[in-house]
């Protein structure tokens, strides 16, 4: 046994040491000159720290640099927010995270940051919220509605102040229905919990509830999206059945420092925005169902702008 | 039993035991390591499996993750620094086993216990993972409640002989699990604007305080090695077989183990602990759990190594991750195009079974890596203390650092630390502040979500069949004390 392990750690730091040759040496222009640190809001092995360590290799490529990734979980990422918010805006540290969690941050308690305050860089997925019910209920979402008008329905929520709680308070706004909402830690309890039959129905991001789609356990019956989702091509989206409910996706991008120089956000912009067409990363993103939705840095920012007056306008409600 | 034939024989090819292996011994390195988990691990070693065949990955991946535990008992046993909060029960008789001399028995005792509980779990896991799935589903808000209602009565067995020290212990972790943000109604709770802890107080780097840096304080103060009496005492054999000696305690390990893994919403951290605290309720001599009593740490490693699988069940045959561990597991095999569910079986089966004969195999790789390679490590307890203190000390603080990043969770781990000092020369233990800890935040939650649900009806609480049967245990575990002499005058009347 003795040998099996030292062979394996002579092969483990064979691998580690050719891992570190073959990023390639720096470029002739003035950034980046060193390692770029890219902060994940999320423990490692998150769904936050599982993009970014997919996409590094690939921007590493184009920046010639190698992209650390830094996991700084806690507080939803308001721990990382708060120390971002005084960083060097050299374009050397960089965050990524599910936006937009720091502006619903932000409307539930005191912070020391600003999301507004954040240099957009790049965005590459978005992922969808999807209202669910047990495949023993209703079958369509008009029965659902119907039901939900006659009384109050018990939903599944991700987590208080999450993305999907604010989607689901956009739904239910705009729908005209009430909800009992039901706070989870995450959307393994609220899809288990649904099913079982404990709550009526759940709000999660799509990829949460596919395998118990797949089982027949549970049927989707909107997806909160302005286009169909290409992994879900058969649920209607609110445009289909004639609502009119504004989707607030859940976006994934890279931001840097507040007042980054432009020059720098170009140079950075550039390579993640070529990094995402590299045909191995679409590849890798397919396999975990993303949907890859790039937005350069202007779009991105506009959505930062979009985004606050929706979330103010909820902001009594992500407490109780 | 095509497929299964077929599994071990692909499990059997070169590459694949060689990715078997890897992956053991990277999953003990990482469970040693503290501060870095099964979860740490499987991000960490995926790039380099991305390209591998899905079923060696998986295989690579599934060891890793199985074998993490037992490297965190290494540390638990030898150095009192539990690798992840699962270990944390098995220090309460490890590492006492260690001041006797008896390390190298108490780690033989935990890998005698990962190649026995693993294999109980995975049996239960290939036969029977679609139908435990099913039972798991039936748990809702009420029934989680009342699970954690009947943990929590086992405090009332934990605390006897000294119940006042026990109870404030009890109430501390209790309160303590109070702290930081409120899930269901989104309130920030006695945080002081200190964001830190805005998750509640972080479990590990309370673990290491409590834990390890208590422990080198008593160490800086008193003797000369962590074994007392200078020397090894009894090889890794009377391990093993001390630990066949308690066949009924490996049973009711594996039990709760496997249930509290099938329940997708009860963490890990639990399985050990209430093992623990159930041995010591039966045993006809509970004051030597927590003296370096063997059957304790058979108790706590039997029924965490029967956990992993049974965090497994749900995730495989459901896609619902019962733990944070599983959680990145469901993400690697998405990742490698297997999307669990009950379809995966006939879909992917023969991925599926490889990975479960890898991990049968791999809990007996573990046993072999035991006994060659552990038992070495014992002698760590017998290096003087001026050099073992810091070494801990260092080690356990920057693992406490390395969780999320963070300078405040090494001051947490120091705070926790000091208050451990002050309860262990105070003579409380430790044991009914982990258990309020881990299981406060369950009680509390599930109970808000229950009426949340049934719009402040308190009949949801006893509805169901489930719920009826866990009043009935937890009232029998409460009124047990009592009741037992009673039954005792009765039985001997009747002679």
């Amino acid at each position: 046994m003795f040998k099996n392990l030292s062979k394996s750690l002579a092969f483990l730091s064979v691998v580690g040491v050719s891992l570190l040759l073959a990023c390639p040496s720096a470029n002739s222009v003035d950034f980046p000159k060193k390692p770029i640190k890219l902060i994940a809001c999320a423990a490692a092995g998150g769904g936050e720290d599982t993009e970014a360590r997919g996409i590094a290799p690939y921007v590493e490529k184009y920046l010639g640099v190698n992209v650390m990734i830094e996991n700084q979980p806690g507080a939803g990422g308001k721990i990382a927010f708060e120390k971002f918010q005084r960083t060097k805006p050299d374009g050397y540290n960089l965050i990524t995270y599910t936006f937009p969690k720091s502006i619903i941050i932000e409307y539930m308690g005191k912070t020391n940051y600003k999301t507004r305050d954040f240099t957009p860089i790049f965005a590459w997925s978005r992922s969808n919220q999807l209202l669910v019910v047990h495949a023993d209920t209703w079958k369509t979402f008009d029965e659902f509605l119907k039901a939900a008008k006659a009384k109050t329905l018990a939903g599944g929520l991700s987590g208080r102040g999450s993305t999907t709680h604010l989607a689901g308070l956009v739904a239910v706004d705009e729908l005209g229905i009430k909800v009992n909402w039901v706070p989870y830690e995450g959307a393994a309890g609220s899809t288990a919990a649904l099913a079982g039959k404990h709550l009526d129905f759940t709000i999660c991001l799509a990829t949460s509830a596919l395998s118990l789609i797949q089982a027949g356990k549970l049927r989707p019956l909107l997806m909160f999206s302005d286009k169909r989702d290409p992994y879900f091509p058969d649920v209607p989206i609110p445009k289909d059945l004639g609502f009119d409910v504004t989707p607030i996706p859940a976006i994934r991008g890279v931001e840097a420092p507040p007042n980054t120089p432009p020059s720098i956000v170009k140079v950075l912009e550039e390579a993640f925005s070529k990094a995402v067409k590299e045909p191995a990363f679409i590849d890798w993103a397919d396999k975990r169902k993303m949907v890859l939705h790039p937005l350069s840095a202007k779009e991105f920012s506009k959505i930062v702008v979009d985004t606050y007056p929706k979330v103010e306008q909820f902001k009594e409600m992500f407490k109780e | 039993m095509d497929v299964v034939t077929q599994a071990v024989t692909f499990v059997f090819q070169w590459q694949n035991l060689a990715a078997l292996i890897a992956g053991t011994i990277y999953g003990i390195i990482i469970g040693v390591l503290p501060g870095l988990g099964p979860s740490a691990g499987m991000a960490l070693a995926l790039p380099l499996v991305l390209k591998w065949h899905p079923a060696t990955a998986l295989i690579f991946m599934g060891s890793l993750y199985k074998c993490s535990n037992y490297g965190g008992s290494i540390t638990a046993i030898l150095v009192n620094t539990p690798g992840d909060a699962s270990n944390a029960a098995t220090i309460l008789d490890g590492y006492p086993m260690c001041e006797k001399g008896k390390g190298g028995v108490a780690l033989a005792i935990s890998a005698t216990a990962a190649m026995v509980g693993g294999t109980i779990g995975m049996i239960c896991l290939i036969f029977s993972a679609p139908f435990l799935a099913e039972f798991a589903l039936r748990f809702g808000p009420a029934e989680y409640f009342l699970t954690a209602l009947l943990a929590l009565s086992i405090i009332a067995a934990v605390v006897q002989g000294a119940t006042i020290k026990g109870l404030i212990s009890a109430g501390l972790g209790l309160m303590l699990s109070t702290v930081g943000f409120d899930v269901v109604t989104g309130h920030l709770r006695y945080t002081f604007g200190w964001s830190p802890i805005e998750d509640g107080i972080p479990l590990i780097q309370a673990l290491v305080g409590l834990f390890a840096v208590t422990q080198s304080l008593v160490l800086a103060e008193s003797a000369e090695s962590i074994s007392r009496i200078g020397k090894l005492a009894g090889g890794f054999w009377e391990g093993v077989m001390t630990y066949f000696k308690y066949p009924y305690a490996i049973i009711r390990a594996a039990t709760i183990g496997l249930f509290i893994g099938i329940l997708p919403a009860v963490g890990q951290s639990s399985a050990g602990l209430l093992a623990w605290a159930e041995a010591k309720r039966e045993s006809k001599h509970p004051e030597t759990f927590g003296n370096g009593e063997p059957e304790g740490v058979i108790s706590s490693e039997t029924s965490t190594n029967a956990c992993m699988p049974g965090d497994l069940v749900c995730t495989i045959a459901l896609g619902i991750p019962g733990s944070v561990g599983a959680a990145i597991f469901l993400g690697v095999m998405i990742i490698f195009g297997v999307i669990p569910g009950p379809l995966v079986f006939k879909e992917k089966g023969d991925v599926i079974y490889s990975l479960f004969v890898a991990l049968v195999l791999t809990s007996f790789i573990l046993f072999l890596v035991g006994i060659t390679v552990a038992r070495h490590f014992a002698l760590v307890t017998l290096l003087p203390n001026e050099i073992i203190v810091p070494v801990i000390l260092v080690v356990s603080l920057l693992g406490s650092f390395a969780i999320r990043n963070l300078m405040a969770d090494v001051f947490i781990s120091l705070v926790f630390g000091i208050l451990g000092y002050i309860m262990l020369k105070g003579g409380f233990t430790p044991v009914p502040l982990l258990l309020g800890m881990v299981l406060g935040e369950m009680v509390e939650t599930n109970y808000h979500r229950a009426l949340m649900i049934s719009g402040g009806s308190y009949s949801i609480f006893y509805s169901s069949i489930i719920s009826k049967i866990l009043i009935f245990l937890t009232f029998l575990s409460l009124a047990g004390p009592y009741l037992g002499p009673v039954w005792k005058k009765l039985t001997q009347g009747e002679k």
